[in-house]
This record gives structure tokens, C-alpha cells and sequence, in this order.
């Protein structure tokens, strides 16, 4: 293992995680079995002094995992000169077989710790526990994956070892090769950018739609969780090759680096803030007009959608600016 | 107005360990709106516990407390009105307890060094209310309990009887519709303690709800009482005649 402040950082706030979310799950599931609120049994009422706590205590555990994402990819590109052939953080987490689950556990972790976060946040502002059987059942999908998250998380950690070798972002998000980053990278750049574009214009119309007029909240959510999904593939088929102005780099990794101003950093945030805030305005519709929360979704469902139609143009311009001033122009 | 009705309601202290103790033992009753209900009993019986939790200054071990007829500003338009207090979150608790209730306290926690006016208009600061208008009040309640020549004096310059009747304009600047007095006679002579019945006699023609602990005839033996209840060790042992 390589004792590097960012690794030990990284292992203890998944060790801490493991073990809140363990405590919580375990007050969440007495909660989905037992909570009455028509009942003042002790049980009850001791349930109900315990749901904020255990709140409040998740509520910093899932920023935590949230920022942990951040951190990771920080790391694997910060480490990448102590591995042979690894020129940034795709080679680092190129590693062992660990580095890439990880990092696609703590995207799911992402999403999915946000949502509680939002969810937690309605559940909060309605006098009677609107959510609360909702915002635990999520906890317990949550909580498995984020104890595999940090056992993985480790398991990667513990067999990095200065000097292995590895292969090159070139090598592994090349057109050529056959695995699923080669896939995504030999996608042809032209209809992908076309359905890039296409994707942030229905995000911005279904967006536009939901928060003017209050309809279509469903289809928003959908339309923003593809448009991420676009995103991702976007920035490996065709967004990548005008950052970098080779006409083969596909690399999403490389971008983090000063080099190039860091970008990768900023498409990264707005891209996963706007699919958490787009899937959050989803999870939140079924109890769009139940009682207490009346007064409270509808209004945080607007917030929602236009954090999540910013981010997302935010995304598109960062895009919009690196084609314009890119060196490379593609034969369209 | 508000019926404020106990269903089942215990308080244990130390729970899970052996100095576990049961101050309050699974207590019903009804407080009848617009009247002077009067909690006699024995020193330890229970009574202040039981206040603080009508009172929302503590949650209870179980049982429920509800204020029918409450409608609060947060309540979605269709719910029948009736607000269930116990189970409440902090934060909705906090405005009822600030408008709902006002304590009249044994030793009258009126904080020294601050002058009368500010103690009295004390209770108004966390309501986020336009600070001239409590102040208004304020004023006007200091006339009617004839202190207003000692607004501006530190409270440590007033008589026991001046006390007294600081800690009830307190207790209404926010114009609660139940006051809640826990042995308000208990450091006052005769002729103070029967001055502060002649004004529970005002606020009950005001049509407050009135809640007072007491084990003082002056008191419990009043024709202002509608209504006294008997507790020993935790429990109701006689809830006198409904008004
Ligand atoms: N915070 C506490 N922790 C432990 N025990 C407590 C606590 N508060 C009250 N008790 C106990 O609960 C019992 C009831 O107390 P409470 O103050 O309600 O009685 P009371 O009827 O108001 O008595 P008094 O007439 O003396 O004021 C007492 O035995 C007291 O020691
Ligand atoms: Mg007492």
C-alpha cells in the first residue's frame, strides 16, 4: 500500500461511512418494520427521537461519500508517476483489477447519496415524517454498496505498490480496443455529438416544461438521467478529442490535469451535480401532493430542475467553448 | 380553542438503568378549554414533569398529546385541525411552544441584570415578530400589572408581589392561549397570593386556558378552580368533576 495522505484520507472516510451506515441500517430497518405514527408506544416515540440523530449523522456521512468521488480521482491522478506507463489517473486505476469498480461504485454512490440527501431534506420539512419508510428503505440500497464500495476501495488500495506496471490511458480508451472505454471510444463523433446536443436541449425543454407549468416532472427526471448517461459518453467519444486537440485521445482523465486547467474537474461536478439534482426531482414525485409535503416539493422540485438545467448548460458551454477554440477541427 | 388531551402518557428518567424512575405513569386526561385546571399532589408526585411535557419543554417515554382545534400556519389546508405535539420535529415544535404556551415558573426565572421590559419581552425575540410590536405589547402588559414606573430597573430592585407579576406579563407576551403556572404561590405571602388569583381570574375572563401546580389552598380551594386533579407517585388518583 502506498501511504499517501490522500489514500489514508480516502480509507478512513470509507471506514467511517461502513460503519454509519451499518448503525443507521440497523435503526433503519426497526423504522420499516416498526414505525406507527398513530402509536405513542415507547418503541414509537424512542424511534422517532432517534430518526434525527441518525439523520443528521447520515446527512454528513453522504457529503462525505459525495466529496469521496472527488478525492479518488484526485488521488489516482496525483499517483500516476509512481506506476510504470501510466501518464494519469486511467493508468492508476489501471492498476489491479480494483481501481475501475471502485470508481464506477463511487459514481452509483454519488447518484444515489445525493438522492437520500434530497429526499432527507423534503422528509425534514413536513411536520409528519412524510418520507421517512422512503428515505430508509433507500438507505438500505444504499448501505450495501457502500460497505462493498469501501471493502473494494481497500482491496485496490492495498495492492497498489509503487513501480507496477500498467498501461496508458492511450492504450486503454483507444478506438481499438475491445472492452467496453474502447467501445465508448470508437463511437462515431459526429451522431454522438448530435445526440449530445439533442440530449441537453430536451433536458433544458422537458426542464423548462416541469418548472413553469408543473407537468411532465417524470419525464424530466428520465430525459436528465440519459442526458448524463450522453454526457459521460460524449466526453470519451467526442468531447475529449478537442480538449486535447488529437484527433485520437479519448481519454477522461487526462482533462484533470493543470495542463489542461483542470476542466476535467468542472465538467465532472456540473455533469453528476445536474443527473443527482435531475434524479431527485424524479424520486420526489410520488409525493408531490401528499399532505405536509405539499407545501414543500413542488417548490424544492423547481429549485431542482433549474440546479439541474444550470449545471447541465454549464456543462454544454465548457463544451461549446473548447470546440470553438479547440485547434482540432473534425471533418464534419 | 384548544382541548389539550393526554393519552397514556409516562416519563421515565435513567431508562435502562437501575436508577430508572417513573415520574409520570401512564396519565389521561383532558384539559378543558377556557377553564383553571389546578394539579395537586405531594411534593415528587409528578406534577412539574407532567407540565413540561403539556408544555413541550420535554418529550415524553410514550403516550400522546394532542391540541385539537390548533391549526398551525405549516398545516396543509385539508388536514383537520389538531396538532398532535409529541411526535412533532424540533423545529414545528418550537412555534407552538412559543404561541401556545406561556410559564409562569416556581422561582419566576426572570434574569437578572436585564431590566424588566426586556425580560418580559424575552420570550418574543425567537418569533422572527417585528420587534416594535412586541415592544408595544410589552408596554401595554406593564400597565395593566401597574409595573410600567419600573420598566427600565433591573429586576433584582423589584418586591416579591412586582416579581410576580413580571413573570406573568412574561409568560403572555406572545399572547399564549394557555398559561401554564408551576406553584406560582409557593414564595408569596397571603395577600400576594390571593393578588395573583384576582389576575388568574382576568385571564380566565380573557378566555385563556389556565394549567397551575399547586398544593396551596389559596389556590386549589379557590371558586376560580373549575376543576382540580389529584396526583400521587406519578399517577391520577382523583381528575375532580369535569367542568
Ligand atoms: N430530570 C430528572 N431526572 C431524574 N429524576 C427526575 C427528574 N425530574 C424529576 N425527577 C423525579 O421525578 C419525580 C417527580 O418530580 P416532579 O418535579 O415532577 O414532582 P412535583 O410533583 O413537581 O414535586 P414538587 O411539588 O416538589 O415540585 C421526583 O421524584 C423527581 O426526583
Ligand atoms: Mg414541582
Amino acid at each position: 500500500m502506498i501511504l499517501h495522505p490522500a489514500v489514508l484520507s480516502l480509507m478512513t472516510m470509507s471506514l467511517l461511512a461502513g460503519i454509519m451506515v451499518l448503525l443507521a441500517g440497523a435503526v433503519g430497518v426497526r423504522i420499516l418494520f416498526s414505525w406507527n405514527i398513530k402509536s405513542g408506544s415507547e418503541l414509537q416515540l424512542s424511534l422517532e427521537r432517534q430518526t434525527y440523530l441518525v439523520s443528521t449523522i447520515l446527512a454528513y456521512t453522504f457529503v462525505f461519500q459525495i466529496l469521496s468521488l472527488f478525492l479518488y480521482i484526485y488521488t489516482a491522478d496525483n499517483l500516476h508517476g509512481l506506476f510504470v506507463g501510466a501518464m494519469c489517473a486511467a493508468g492508476t486505476l489501471n492498476v489491479n483489477e480494483y481501481g475501475y469498480p471502485v470508481l464506477l461504485l463511487k459514481i452509483v454512490n454519488f447518484l444515489l447519496a445525493g438522492t437520500w440527501l434530497i429526499v432527507n431534506y423534503a422528509d425534514t420539512r413536513g411536520y409528519d415524517y412524510p418520507l421517512i419508510r422512503a428515505k430508509y428503505a433507500l438507505l438500505l440500497l444504499i448501505a450495501p454498496l457502500v460497505l462493498f464500495e469501501a471493502y473494494e476501495q481497500y482491496r485496490y488500495f492495498s495492492g497498489l505498490h509503487a513501480d507496477i506496471i500498467t498501461s496508458c490511458c492511450g492504450a486503454l480508451f483507444s478506438q481499438d480496443t475491445r472492452n467496453i472505454s474502447g467501445d465508448i471510444a470508437a463511437l462515431p463523433a459526429r451522431p454522438m455529438a448530435i445526440a449530445f446536443f439533442a440530449a441537453m436541449t430536451a433536458t433544458l425543454v422537458s426542464g423548462h416544461l416541469f418548472y413553469w407549468k408543473g407537468r411532465g416532472g417524470w419525464l424530466f427526471s428520465a430525459v436528465s438521467l440519459v442526458a448524463f448517461l450522453v454526457g459521460v459518453a460524449s466526453l470519451i467519444s467526442f468531447i475529449s478529442l478537442y480538449i486535447y486537440e488529437l484527433p485520437t485521445h479519448h481519454c477522461p482523465f487526462c482533462c484533470l490535469q493543470e495542463e489542461y486547467g483542470y476542466i476535467g474537474y468542472a465538467l465532472y461536478a456540473t455533469l453528476l451535480g445536474g443527473a443527482v439534482t435531475g434524479l431527485g426531482t424524479g424520486v420526489l414525485m410520488p409525493w408531490r401532493n401528499r399532505g405536509s409535503m405539499k407545501q414543500v416539493i413542488p417548490q424544492l422540485q423547481r429549485t431542482l430542475t433549474l440546479v439541474t438545467v444550470i449545471l447541465y448548460l454549464l456543462f454544454t458551454l465548457i463544451v461549446l467553448y473548447r470546440i470553438k477554440f479547440s485547434a482540432l477541427t473534425l471533418g464534419w | 380553542m384548544n382541548m389539550i388531551s393526554l393519552t397514556n402518557i409516562s416519563k421515565s428518567f435513567h431508562v435502562g438503568k437501575a436508577s430508572q424512575f417513573v415520574a409520570v405513569n401512564d396519565v389521561s386526561l383532558d384539559i378543558e378549554p377556557g377553564k383553571v385546571t389546578i394539579l395537586k399532589g405531594p411534593s415528587g408526585s409528578g406534577k412539574t414533569t407532567l407540565m413540561t411535557l403539556i408544555g413541550c419543554m420535554a418529550r415524553p417515554t410514550s403516550g400522546r398529546i394532542v391540541l385539537s382545534g390548533m391549526r398551525a400556519a405549516w398545516m396543509a389546508s385539508e388536514e383537520p385541525a389538531g396538532v398532535e405535539i409529541t411526535s412533532l420535529p424540533e423545529r414545528f415544535l418550537n412555534d407552538i411552544r412559543r404561541r401556545t404556551f406561556g410559564f409562569v415558573f416556581q422561582q419566576f426565572n426572570l434574569l437578572k441584570g436585564i431590566s424588566v421590559l426586556e425580560n418580559v419581552m424575552l420570550p418574543a425575540y425567537p418569533t422572527g415578530e417585528d420587534h416594535r410590536e412586541f415592544a408595544k405589547r410589552a408596554g401595554v402588559l406593564l400597565e395593566q400589572f401597574s409595573i410600567a414606573r419600573h420598566a427600565s430597573s433591573p429586576v433584582e430592585w423589584l418586591s416579591g408581589g412586582e416579581l410576580q407579576r413580571v413573570a406573568i406579563a412574561r409568560a403572555l407576551i406572545n399572547d399564549p392561549s394557555v398559561i401554564i403556572a408551576d406553584e406560582p404561590t409557593a414564595h408569596l405571602d397571603t395577600a400576594l397570593s390571593r393578588e395573583f388569583m384576582t389576575i388568574v381570574g382576568t385571564l380566565k375572563k380573557a378566555g385563556k386556558t389556565i394549567l397551575i401546580a399547586s398544593h396551596d389552598p389559596i389556590v386549589f380551594d379557590s371558586p376560580l378552580a373549575d376543576r382540580v386533579v389529584e396526583m400521587r407517585d406519578g399517577v391520577i388518583t382523583s381528575s375532580g368533576p369535569k367542568p
